[in-house]
C-alpha cells in the first residue's frame, strides 16, 4: 500500500510537469482529487483494511493528498503568471499613435497682456473699474480739462455720435466716473476698448487701454514714479531702465511721458525705437487741481496721479509684433501662438 | 516742429554743447526731439511741441528754453526800426476787441520783390517751407524764428486806406490765396479794408490782396487774435496753415510788435523801401495776475526736498518775475507762457528744471481696499477661460457695424439689431454704425481664415453690443457684453473616429459653458433666427428668459457667404452674457451626500419620431415620487426591429430613499407605475 502511495505521487509529479495550461492542470486536479479520482478511491479501499492499519494508511492518504494540493496550487500560480505574461504581451499597442483630446483654444494676445497688467496692479492693491465705450463729451473730454476748442483735442481724432455722444478716446473718463461716485482713498485701474478714427500701419480705429489713478491725501510724484516703476519692472523685468520726461496732458500737471530702454536693441538705436534707445510705454502725471474741482473734491486736500498705457503698444513690444493690424486680422495662425 | 541748429546758434552759444546732448537735455525737459537729421552740414531736429507750449513753435521760443536750461544768455536779432518816414497811410478799426485784442502794422513803401537771399531759402528749407519771393518769405521767416504769424498784403490793393477787423456776417465769399473759393460761416473773424473781405484773419490771406511780382508797396499786419475763434474758424473751413496752428494756441501779445519790426527791418534789407511809423490799436491790453506759489506745497506735491533757493533760481531763468513772501512766492509769467495760470502750473515748471530723473522714487501707503470685485469682470475672464479650453481661440473685431452684413443674414426690417447706432464720421462706409451682433465679423473672421488656407475654425469673441433701442444714462446707449462663436471643421482625414452629429458636439459646448457656472433650468427650443437653419437650431431658454442661440447656418446665408465650399456646417451661437451672469447661482450651499444606496431601472419605449426627448424626460420628473433622484437619456435608436415613424428612447431611473435602504420589492411597484404613467402619457409601448 506504501508503494502504491508512492508510486501515485511519483507518476502524478511527472504528470505536473507536462501541464502547460490551466485546463491541464484542471483535468489533473479532477483525476487526482476529484470525487471519482485515484485518491478517493484509495479512500474507499481503506475499509477493507484491518482496522488498526486503517489510521496509517489513512494518514499517507490524506498527506498524498495535501502534497498534491499544495504541488497544484504551486504550479497553477506558475501557470497563471505565464498565462498573464501572454495576456499582455498580445495587449501591447503602438503608444507612439496620438490621443484623443481637445485642442484648447488660446486667448488674443492683447487678452493675454492686458491680463498680466490687471494682475499686476490688483497685486498693488489697485481695484479694477469699468465705464462705457460710447460716452459723452463731457466725460471724455470737458470734465478732463479739454474744454471745446482746445488745441488738445487734436490729439485725439474723435468718433462723434452726435453734438455731445462720442466713442470714447482714452479710458480716462473712467477716472471722472470714479471720482464722482467715491470718495477718496481711491486707487483703481480701468481697462477697455477706446476708439480714434486713424488707420495706418501704427494705428487702429479701435485699440486698447488701461488707465490708472490713485487719490489719497499727500500723494506726491514721486510716489507715480514709485508705483509706475515697479510696474514696468514687473511686466518687464527687473533690470529695465525706466526714464521719465515731461510732457503734457490736459488732465494731469505735471505730466510726464514714461520711457523704458529698448527692448530690442538694449538702448543702442534701432529701427523699433528710432535710433533713440528709449521707447514710450506710459503716460502719466499728477492729477490736475481743475479734475479734482469738476469733480467736486478739494484739491488742497487731495492730490494724487493718473496713468494710462497703450495695451497693443506693450503686447507689440512683448512679443515683436511689427504690425498693429495683426491684431483684428484675427488669423488663427497668428491667433494660436499666444 | 523743425529746428534748424545752426538757426538757433543766433540766439544762444551752443557751441560747447553736442548735438546729442542738446537733445537729450531738450527731451528732458519735455521738448521731445523725435528725429534728427543731417542737413549740408547743418542739424535739424523734430521737436514734438506739445499744445501747451505755443511759446516754443519758434526758433526764439526753444533758445529762451535752452538759455534758461543751460543758463546762458540769449541774443536777440536786430529788429530796431530807425530812421521811419511818415505815418502809416493805413488805419485800422477793430470791431470786434473780443476776438482781436491788438492789432499793429507798418507799410513798406517801394519795395523790390525778387527771389530771396540764399541762406533765407534754406533756412526756410530747413524747416519746411517753400521759397516765395523776398517779401513773403521774410514774413514766414519772421513766424519761424520768433513764432508770431504775420501777413503782408500788396497795400495798393486794400481800397479806402483802412484795414477793418470783423466778423464774416452773412454769405461772404472769399477766394484765399491757394485759389480756393471759400464761404465763410457767420461767426468768423475777417480782416476787412473799406469794401470787402481781405483775409480770414489769423489763417489766410486772400487772393486779390497778396504780394505779388508788381506789388510795389506793402501793409505788413501783425495782430493777436482769440484762440478758439481761430481754431473754431481754422476746423470750420477745414483749414489748416503754420499761422493758424499758433494763433490758435495762443501768440504772444505783448511782443507781437518786435515779430512786426523785425520783418519790416528784414524786408528794408532784402527788398528795400521805405518802413512807416507803427499803427497799433490794442483795445484789450495783457495783464498777467500775480500767483502765490508755497514752498511747501511745490515740495509736497514733487515729493522731493527742493530748495528755496533752487525754486527762485530756476524761476527766473524761466523769466518769470518772482517776489519772496515769507511762506509763499508771487510768481508773475512772462507774456509769452500763456500756459501759466496757476500753483501747479509754477510746480510743473519747478518740476521739469529741476529734472524728473532727480525726483526720488517712493512707495506710497497703500490703504487697504474695501471694495468687493464685481462679478462681471472674474465671470467674463472665466468665460474666456472655459472656451479657450474647450477649443475656442479668441478673436477680437472692432466694434463697427455694415449694415448690409444684416441683410446677409436675412434680418428683417423691424428687427431690434437694425436699430444700431450711427457714426457720424466713421472711417470707412462699412464701418458707419456699433455693432449689435458679434456674428457678421466672426463670419468675417470664417472667410478671411478660409481664404489663409486654415481649415478648422474654432473662433469667439467677448465683447460689448450696443443697443439703441435701451437707453443707459443721458442719452448713451445700454451696452451689454455678448459671446459669440463660430464652428467650422472641415472634413480633415482623422484618426479617432467621432460619429457624434455636428449639432450635438456644437450643442455640447454651449451646455458645457451653462454647466461651468452651475447654470439651471435650462430649456431649448426651436428658434426662429432667420440666419439660422430651422431645423438644426435652439434658442437657449434659462428660467423663461431667452439668453441666445446657437445653430447651423441657414444653406441661404452660406451661400451669400459664397466660401466655395460645398454645403458648409458652420455653426454659430451668440450669448447675452450681462443677461447670463444674473441666472448663475449666488453663494454655494453645502448639500448632504446620501447616506443609503440607490437602485437603478432602465425603460426603454417606442414614441413617435416627432416626440421630443426633453418632452418625454419632463414627463417623467412630473411621475409623482419622491424616489426617484435623477432621470437620464442614455440610448436613441433608430432602425431595423423600429417602424417607420418611431423612434426608441431609454431612460435610466435612479430611485433612492433619504432614510434608509431601499428593496427591490419596495422600488418595483413604483417602476410600474413609472411605466405605466409613461406609456399612457406618450401613447408609447415599453420595448425588450
Amino acid at each position: 500500500m506504501i508503494k502504491e502511495i508512492e508510486d501515485i505521487k511519483t507518476v502524478f509529479i511527472e504528470e505536473l510537469a507536462k501541464t502547460g495550461s490551466l485546463s491541464d492542470l484542471n483535468n489533473l486536479r479532477i483525476k487526482y482529487l476529484g470525487k471519482k479520482g485515484i485518491l478517493s478511491s484509495r479512500l474507499k479501499a481503506l475499509s477493507q483494511l484491518p482496522s488498526e492499519e486503517r489510521p496509517i494508511f489513512g494518514q499517507q492518504i490524506n498527506d498524498c493528498k495535501r502534497f498534491i494540493e499544495e504541488e497544484i496550487g504551486k504550479r497553477e500560480g506558475v501557470l497563471k503568471a505565464e498565462e498573464r505574461k501572454r495576456e499582455i504581451a498580445r495587449e501591447f499597442i503602438d503608444i507612439t499613435l496620438p490621443g484623443k483630446y481637445t485642442v484648447p483654444g488660446r486667448l488674443h494676445p492683447i487678452t493675454v497682456v492686458m491680463r498680466e497688467i490687471i494682475d499686476i496692479f490688483t497685486g498693488m492693491g489697485f481695484d479694477v473699474e469699468v465705464g462705457p465705450e460710447v460716452e459723452l463729451d463731457y466725460y471724455n473730454f470737458e470734465a478732463l480739462n479739454i474744454p471745446r476748442d482746445h488745441p488738445a483735442r487734436d490729439m485725439q481724432d474723435t468718433f462723434y455720435i452726435s453734438e455731445d455722444i462720442l466713442l470714447r478716446t482714452h479710458t480716462s473718463p473712467v477716472q471722472v466716473r470714479v471720482m464722482e461716485k467715491k470718495r477718496p482713498p481711491l486707487k483703481f485701474i480701468a481697462p477697455g476698448k477706446v476708439y480714434r478714427c486713424d488707420a495706418d500701419i501704427s494705428h487702429t480705429p479701435m485699440f486698447h487701454q488701461i488707465e490708472g489713478l490713485m487719490v489719497d491725501r499727500d500723494i506726491a510724484f514721486s510716489d507715480l514714479k514709485g508705483i509706475l516703476e515697479v510696474f514696468i519692472h514687473k511686466l518687464f523685468n527687473p533690470n529695465t531702465p525706466v526714464r521719465f520726461r515731461p510732457s503734457y496732458f490736459p488732465f494731469t500737471e505735471p505730466s510726464v511721458e514714461i520711457d523704458i530702454g529698448c527692448i530690442l536693441c538694449s538702448g543702442s538705436g534701432c529701427r523699433v525705437c528710432k535710433g533713440t534707445g528709449w521707447l514710450e510705454v506710459l503716460g502719466a502725471g499728477m492729477v490736475n487741481p481743475r479734475v479734482f474741482e469738476m469733480v467736486g473734491y478739494d484739491p488742497e486736500t487731495y492730490t494724487g496721479f493718473a496713468f494710462g498705457m497703450g495695451v497693443e503698444r506693450l503686447t507689440m513690444l512683448k512679443y515683436s509684433i511689427e504690425d498693429i493690424r495683426m491684431f483684428f486680422e484675427n488669423d488663427i495662425r497668428f491667433l494660436r501662438q499666444f | 516742429m523743425r529746428l534748424s541748429l545752426e538757426w538757433l546758434k543766433d540766439f544762444v552759444d551752443i557751441n560747447n554743447v553736442t548735438p546729442d546732448e542738446l537733445n537729450l537735455k531738450l527731451t528732458m525737459i519735455g521738448l521731445e526731439v523725435e528725429g534728427v537729421e543731417s542737413v549740408d552740414g547743418d542739424i535739424v531736429f523734430e521737436v514734438n511741441v506739445t499744445p501747451n507750449r505755443s511759446d516754443c513753435l519758434s526758433v526764439l521760443g526753444i533758445a529762451r528754453e535752452v538759455s534758461a536750461l543751460l543758463n546762458i544768455p540769449l541774443r536777440m536779432p536786430d529788429f530796431k526800426i530807425t530812421g521811419d518816414t511818415g505815418g502809416c497811410e493805413i488805419g485800422v478799426n477793430i470791431l470786434d476787441p473780443e476776438l482781436c485784442h491788438r492789432y499793429a502794422g507798418r507799410t513798406i513803401k517801394g519795395v523790390r520783390i525778387t527771389g530771396s537771399p540764399d541762406w533765407m531759402k534754406r533756412r526756410l528749407e530747413r524747416s519746411g517751407m517753400r521759397s516765395i519771393n523776398n517779401v513773403v518769405d521774410v514774413t514766414n521767416y519772421v513766424l519761424l524764428e520768433m513764432g508770431h504769424p504775420l501777413h503782408a498784403f500788396d497795400m495798393d490793393r486794400i481800397s479806402g486806406g483802412v484795414i477793418r477787423v470783423g466778423r464774416a456776417g452773412e454769405g461772404q465769399i472769399i477766394r484765399t490765396i491757394d485759389g480756393v473759393e471759400r464761404r465763410i460761416p457767420d461767426d468768423c473773424l475777417l480782416i476787412w479794408d473799406s469794401e470787402r473781405p481781405v483775409a480770414i484773419a489769423g489763417i489766410m490771406g486772400g487772393q486779390d490782396s497778396e504780394v505779388t511780382d508788381r506789388t510795389v508797396n506793402v501793409f505788413l499786419e501783425s495782430a493777436y487774435f482769440l484762440p478758439s475763434s481761430i481754431r473754431r474758424t481754422s476746423k470750420n473751413l477745414g483749414l489748416k496753415t503754420e499761422s493758424s496752428y499758433r494763433f490758435e494756441r495762443g501768440t504772444d501779445r505783448e511782443s507781437l510788435i518786435n515779430a512786426l519790426d523785425r520783418a519790416a527791418y528784414l524786408i528794408r534789407e532784402l527788398a528795400g523801401g521805405e518802413v512807416s511809423e507803427r499803427v497799433d490799436e490794442y483795445p484789450v491790453s495783457f495783464k498777467a495776475e500775480p500767483i502765490p506759489v508755497r514752498y511747501e506745497r511745490v515740495r509736497r506735491v514733487i515729493g522731493a526736498g527742493i530748495g528755496d533757493e533752487e525754486m527762485i533760481d530756476i524761476l527766473k531763468r524761466l523769466r518769470m518775475d518772482v517776489r519772496v513772501e515769507r511762506e509763499h512766492l508771487l510768481v508773475i509769467p512772462p507774456s509769452f507762457r500763456n500756459d501759466i495760470g496757476s500753483e501747479i502750473d509754477i510746480i510743473e515748471e519747478i518740476a521739469r528744471f529741476y529734472g524728473y530723473d532727480r525726483i526720488p522714487v517712493t512707495v506710497p501707503k497703500i490703504p487697504v481696499s474695501m471694495e468687493r470685485p464685481g462679478r462681471g469682470h472674474s465671470i467674463i475672464n472665466n468665460i474666456k477661460d472655459t472656451m479657450r479650453k474647450i477649443g475656442f481661440t479668441e478673436a477680437i473685431n472692432y466694434s463697427f457695424l455694415n449694415m448690409d452684413d444684416l441683410d446677409m443674414l436675412s434680418i428683417p426690417g423691424d428687427d431690434i439689431r437694425r436699430k444700431a447706432i450711427r457714426i457720424r464720421n466713421p472711417l470707412r462706409t462699412e464701418e458707419s454704425h456699433l455693432r449689435t451682433t458679434l456674428l457678421p465679423a466672426l463670419l468675417r473672421n470664417l472667410r478671411y481664415n478660409l481664404s489663409m488656407g486654415n481649415r478648422e475654425i474654432r473662433l469667439f469673441e467677448v465683447a460689448r453690443v450696443f443697443q439703441n433701442d435701451m437707453v443707459f444714462e443721458n442719452g448713451l446707449p445700454m451696452e451689454k457684453h455678448y459671446l459669440g462663436a463660430i464652428y467650422y471643421l472641415s472634413r480633415l482625414p482623422e484618426l479617432w473616429k467621432d460619429e457624434t452629429p455636428k449639432f450635438y458636439i456644437f450643442k455640447g459646448f454651449i451646455e458645457h459653458i451653462l454647466s461651468e457656472f452651475k447654470i439651471k433650468d435650462v430649456f431649448f427650443e426651436r428658434s426662429s433666427e432667420p440666419f439660422l437653419h430651422p431645423g438644426q437650431s435652439a434658442d437657449i431658454i434659462v428660467s423663461k428668459r431667452r439668453i441666445g442661440y446657437f445653430g447651423l447656418v441657414h444653406p441661404d446665408v452660406a451661400d451669400r457667404l459664397d466660401l466655395k465650399l460645398a454645403r458648409p456646417e458652420i455653426f454659430l451661437c451668440e450669448i447675452d452674457i450681462d443677461s447670463m451672469i444674473t441666472l448663475i447661482p449666488g453663494e454655494t450651499r453645502y448639500s448632504p451626500i446620501p447616506r443609503f444606496p440607490y437602485i437603478e431601472r432602465d425603460i426603454a419605449i417606442m414614441v413617435d419620431e416627432s416626440l421630443t426627448a426633453a418632452s418625454i424626460a419632463g414627463s417623467l420628473r412630473d411621475f409623482p415620487s419622491e424616489l426617484i433622484e435623477d432621470i437620464s437619456l442614455f440610448d436613441v435608436y433608430k432602425g431595423p426591429n423600429i417602424p417607420e415613424g418611431k423612434k426608441s428612447l431609454a431612460f435610466s431611473i435612479r430611485y433612492r430613499a433619504k432614510d434608509r435602504t431601499l428593496t427591490d420589492a419596495e422600488v418595483e411597484p413604483i417602476h410600474r407605475g413609472l411605466v405605466q404613467y409613461i406609456c399612457n402619457k406618450t401613447g408609447g409601448v415599453i420595448r425588450g
